[in-house]
This record gives C-alpha cells, sequence and structure tokens, in this order.
C-alpha cells in the first residue's frame, strides 16, 4: 500500500501509525493491571486474634489462629510460657508446626518444623543453621488477662 | 518463485549443508514471514491477501458484522477480567460484584463495558442478521454460513439471558424466574425443561452456578468455535453482492478495506467506552432467598427480549413458544426456502418477510415499553395514594366523598 509514497515518509507513517497503537493500548493495560493486582486493601492492621491460654494443655500445647488470613502459632513451651509467632515458615510459606521434640535432634530440643522442606526453629523461633528457612519466625506481642489471650500483629519487643 | 519452493531443500548429498542452507534462507524472512511459515498459514495469508471486497451503495451495511465481532471480542476480555473477582453463589454473588463496583480499581468500568458491551453486541448483531437477511447474503454458497449465524444469534440471546442472573439482584432473580418459568407451557417436556435450567424447583442458588456455567463455560466454548467458523467462511466466500446491485469498484481487503474497517472498529468502541463512563451500569438491591419480597413495579426484561415479554401478554404461553420455534425453524431454512434468491433472482417476497419480522419487534418492543411506563406510573400514584391521609390505602371515614389521589410528584 505504502510503495509509492517515499520512503522517508514511509517511516514517519509508520511511526506515527505505532504511536496511536501505543496510547490506545497503554491506558488499557494500565486499566487492567491496576484492576487485576488488587489485593483486597490491605487488612486491618489492628485486627487481633483472641483465644483462651486454657486451651493450651500438655497434650496440645500449640493452636492455630489468624489474624487477616495469616496463620498465627501459640504455644505454651515446655518452660510453660505462652508465646505468639507467625506460622508462615520464611522459606517458602508453608504453616510451621510446634514440636515438643524436633525430629531428628541430638540432643533432643522443642522448636518449630515445616513439613514442607523439613525446616527447623528453635523455641525461640530462630531457624536453625542447615536448614532451609533463611531467617526466623516474627514473634508476635499479645495480652494476658486471666484465661483469655489476645493476639495482635505487632512484633513483640 | 514462490516462499515454499524456495525453501524445499535441493536434492543433495549433503544433508548437512542443505539444513544449513534451509537455516540461512528462513534467516532472510522477516520475523511476521517466518512465523506463517512455522504455522504453515502462508496459504491462508495469500487467500487473505488475493481477497477483494465489492463497493456498491448496501455496502456500509458489512460493517455491522465486523463491529458485532469487536464487541465480542470485549465481552471475552472483560468476561475473563470479572471471573478474577465474581463468586457465583447465592450468598457470594452480590457481595462480589458490589466488591467489583466500589472497592477494585476499575472495577466499574470492566463491568460497565461489560454490560454495555453485550447491549451493543446484540444490537450490532440483529442489524448484521436483518441487513443480511435482506440483502440475501444467504443464498448459495452461504447457507452454511447463514446457519452459523442463526447458532451464534441464539448462542449471544444465551449469553444475555444466563448473564442477567449473576449479579443476584431482585431484578435478575424476578427476570429469570419469569424467564425459567416459559418452557413449563410446552407440552410434555416443560417441567423438565424448567428443571433443566433451574437445577431446583424453584429460582435458587442452584440455578445460578447452572446458568453460571453455561455462561462461562459451554457458551463461550460453542461461540468461539463458531465464531471461528463463520468469519472463516467470510473470509472464503467474500462479502455477498445483493441480487441486481452494480458494484462500483473493488478494494482490496488488505489493507485497504481492513483499515476502513479499523475506524469504524475504533468509533465502535469509542462510543461504547464512553457510555460506559458516563452511565456506569448499576447494581440492583440484593434477593434474598430467606427474606422473599415482591417483584419492583414495572419490571421486565433487557430490551431484546422485550418483544417476546409483549407478546405473552397477548397469546397463551405454549401458543408463544410454540410460534416463535416454527417461526425460528423457518428462519434458519431461509435459505432453501427463498427459491427465487438461490437462482439469484430478486426476492421481493422475502425482503416483505424481513420487513415484517422487524416491523413486528420494533413495535412490540414500543408497546412492551410503553406499557412498563403506566406500570410505573401507576405505582408511583399508588404509592402516592397509600400515603395520602385520605388516599384508598386507609379505610374511608364517613363524611365527604374521598378526594382523587394527588397526580404523582416528582
Amino acid at each position: 500500500m505504502l510503495e509509492h509514497i517515499p520512503k522517508k515518509r514511509r517511516t514517519v507513517l509508520k511511526g506515527m501509525l505505532a504511536t496511536s497503537v501505543a496510547a490506545f493500548t497503554a491506558p488499557m493495560l494500565y486499566v487492567v493491571a491496576k484492576y487485576l493486582t488488587f489485593t483486597g486493601g490491605s487488612g486491618d492492621a489492628n485486627a487481633v486474634a483472641k483465644m483462651s491460654a486454657a486451651d493450651l494443655t500438655p497434650d496440645a500445647p500449640a493452636k492455630y489462629v489468624q489474624i487477616n488470613g495469616e496463620p498465627i502459632i501459640v504455644v505454651r513451651e515446655a518452660d510453660n510460657q505462652i508465646r505468639a509467632f507467625t506460622a508462615t515458615c520464611t522459606h517458602l510459606g508453608c504453616t510451621v508446626s510446634y514440636k515438643p521434640v524436633l525430629p531428628g535432634s541430638t540432643p533432643p530440643m522443642e522448636g518449630f518444623y515445616c513439613k514442607c522442606h523439613h525446616g527447623k526453629y528453635d523455641a525461640a523461633g530462630k531457624n536453625i543453621k542447615g536448614t532451609p528457612p533463611p531467617r526466623p519466625l516474627t514473634e508476635l506481642s499479645f495480652t494476658q488477662d486471666g484465661e483469655d489471650l489476645v493476639i495482635s500483629l505487632k512484633p513483640k519487643v | 518463485m514462490t516462499e515454499e519452493s524456495t525453501l524445499k531443500p535441493m536434492p543433495s548429498a549433503n544433508r548437512e549443508s542443505d539444513l544449513a542452507h534451509e537455516h540461512h534462507l528462513k534467516q532472510q524472512l522477516p520475523y511476521s514471514q517466518r512465523l506463517l511459515q512455522l504455522l504453515h498459514m502462508s496459504e491462508a495469508e495469500r487467500a487473505l491477501k488475493r481477497k477483494v471486497v465489492p463497493i456498491h451503495k448496501h455496502s456500509a451495511w458489512y460493517y455491522a458484522g465486523g463491529l458485532t465481532l469487536v464487541f465480542f471480542a470485549v465481552q471475552l476480555i472483560t468476561g475473563i477480567l470479572l471471573l478474577f473477582y465474581y463468586q457465583p453463589s447465592a450468598e457470594g454473588a452480590h457481595k462480589s460484584v458490589e466488591m467489583i463496583m466500589k472497592e477494585v480499581p476499575f472495577g466499574w468500568l470492566i463491568r460497565s463495558v461489560h454490560a454495555w458491551s453485550a447491549n451493543a453486541l446484540v444490537l450490532s448483531m440483529f442489524i448484521h442478521m436483518f441487513s443480511t437477511f435482506l440483502m440475501k447474503s444467504y443464498r448459495t454458497p452461504r447457507e452454511i454460513l447463514w446457519i452459523t449465524g442463526i447458532l451464534l444469534f441464539l448462542i449471544m440471546l444465551g449469553f444475555g439471558f444466563t448473564g442477567y442472573l449473576l449479579p443476584w439482584d431482585q431484578t435478575a432473580y424476578f427476570a429469570t424466574k419469569v424467564g425459567t418459568e416459559v418452557p413449563k407451557a410446552l407440552p410434555f417436556v416443560g417441567d423438565f425443561m424448567a428443571s433443566l435450567v433451574r437445577g431446583s424447583k424453584e429460582v435458587t442458588g442452584s440455578t445460578l452456578t447452572r446458568l453460571f456455567a453455561l455462561h462461562v463455560g459451554l457458551l463461550p466454548l460453542l461461540a468461539i468455535i463458531l465464531v471461528g467458523a463463520h468469519t472463516m467462511m467470510t473470509a472464503l466466500f467474500g462479502s455477498s453482492v445483493p441480487v441486481g446491485t452494480r458494484v462500483k469498484k473493488e478494494v482490496k481487503f488488505i489493507p485497504n478495506y481492513v483499515l476502513g474497517e479499523a475506524v469504524v472498529w475504533l468509533v465502535g468502541f469509542g462510543v461504547l467506552l464512553t457510555v460506559a463512563i458516563l452511565y456506569p451500569w448499576q447494581l440492583g438491591t440484593a434477593y434474598d432467598l430467606s427474606n422473599p419480597v415482591e417483584p419492583p413495579a414495572g419490571i421486565h426484561p433487557e430490551w431484546y427480549f422485550m418483544f417476546l415479554f409483549q407478546t405473552l401478554r397477548y397469546v397463551p404461553e405454549w401458543v408463544a413458544v410454540v410460534g416463535f420455534t416454527l417461526v425460528l425453524i423457518f428462519w434458519t431454512f431461509v435459505p432453501w426456502l427463498d427459491k427465487r434468491s438461490k437462482h439469484h433472482k430478486k426476492s421481493p417476497l422475502f425482503t416483505w418477510i424481513g420487513i415484517v419480522a422487524i416491523a413486528y419487534i420494533v413495535g412490540l418492543t414500543v408497546l412492551a415499553y410503553m406499557s412498563v411506563a403506566e406500570e410505573q406510573t401507576a405505582a408511583r400514584a399508588e404509592q402516592n395514594a397509600a400515603t395520602s391521609p385520605e388516599g384508598p390505602g386507609i379505610q374511608p371515614a364517613p363524611g365527604p366523598a374521598p378526594q382523587p389521589a394527588p397526580p404523582h410528584a416528582k
């Protein structure tokens, strides 16, 4: 179609066409990108989870709760102290469990264990060297009123 | 020498150097050509390049088909986008559509475009179908092309019907209730048909998942296959010229006609976007199954079902169902029934049939909207009367005759 038009002018015309196509497509791609990356807001930063400390028994020393869909593990450890941690493994995101005796630990020690890739953390949530997790679990702050525990997403300081 | 023959390996004892030679030749072709070669599409490309479009006094109608195709593409894209957030359940549907409208960035726009484009698609499809009917484009060799068009017409109306319920608002609920009640009038198979569509005795969450499955699963699958066949056949047979119409000239399909058509597409898309932004599609009050309410006043289906809706006011349901089925069968087999067009003669009888069909649809649609408006006015008057102290909503007290209800105030 463009053969009869001088080459230089042809280049200009093609450039204008390409610019128009880009100007037409770019806003649509922007709209679609914004639409698809919606994550339901950042969630409620002040959201809390509630549970009873009485649920943490010697037979079942740990319990999961959730805040904004994030799993949290609350555990009564061997020293009878209650602690709360984010339960998402820092390796590839599986949910960790509490083990009074970590598998294959010598001497036997308590801690958190991730089934997916055998990741291990000690009782303070610190990742154990030589296992996959690169970072410790985050210990969370909570308040205790009698048996009532109120856990928040704020890290314990 | 054609491109294909240059690529054929030359007879040689040295296979490796042949391959190298072939590779070298391929390297010289532009990327687009190499891709076509890989896909064995060169033949199709050559056919498209050979294709010409006849220009005559009726050829503007050709744009309606392409425009329908554009709106169909818009429906596929926006439909897939809506699926990312929509939840097909009686509990979740309305909430998720509300979230799309209020929370998801540009969600209101995507939904508004989807809803408006559905209407634009049906409108351009009606124009396309009736213009091809009046131009007798269905005549030999395009009989199968016509049939695929009829099937697509039904599928698109099916999309409209199944999609209408998905937001699960009160209008949607009652429109679907009425729509699924109609097949019950059919002898023998009525109840079977109704329960097939509803998935339960009443319109419930089961109906929603069923219509959802049709709307996003079965219908798109059939539509894509048929749209493919329909456009492929159009490319193959070329545009039909009405009998006795003088062709002024022929233009090359690629690039001349396509560029002209692209302008029409852009205008169509521009109008669609403008309307979708200025008049965002609304969402009604959620329908709560556990808390039945009466339908809103002047409830009616989408405009393209209005002539059917109005017909039901005049004749018993089974007459309407049987009648429209017969009309549809007639419409489908028109290429064989219209003997004169088949032999490339003018066929005024079928022109009149087309005009009567259009007049029927337009006339009954207008009548339907008039009675809907009347009902809404009456409902408002009734409401006003009920709230006025001397209206008929309250027992008339002894004394002077009650005043006539005040005219409805806005």
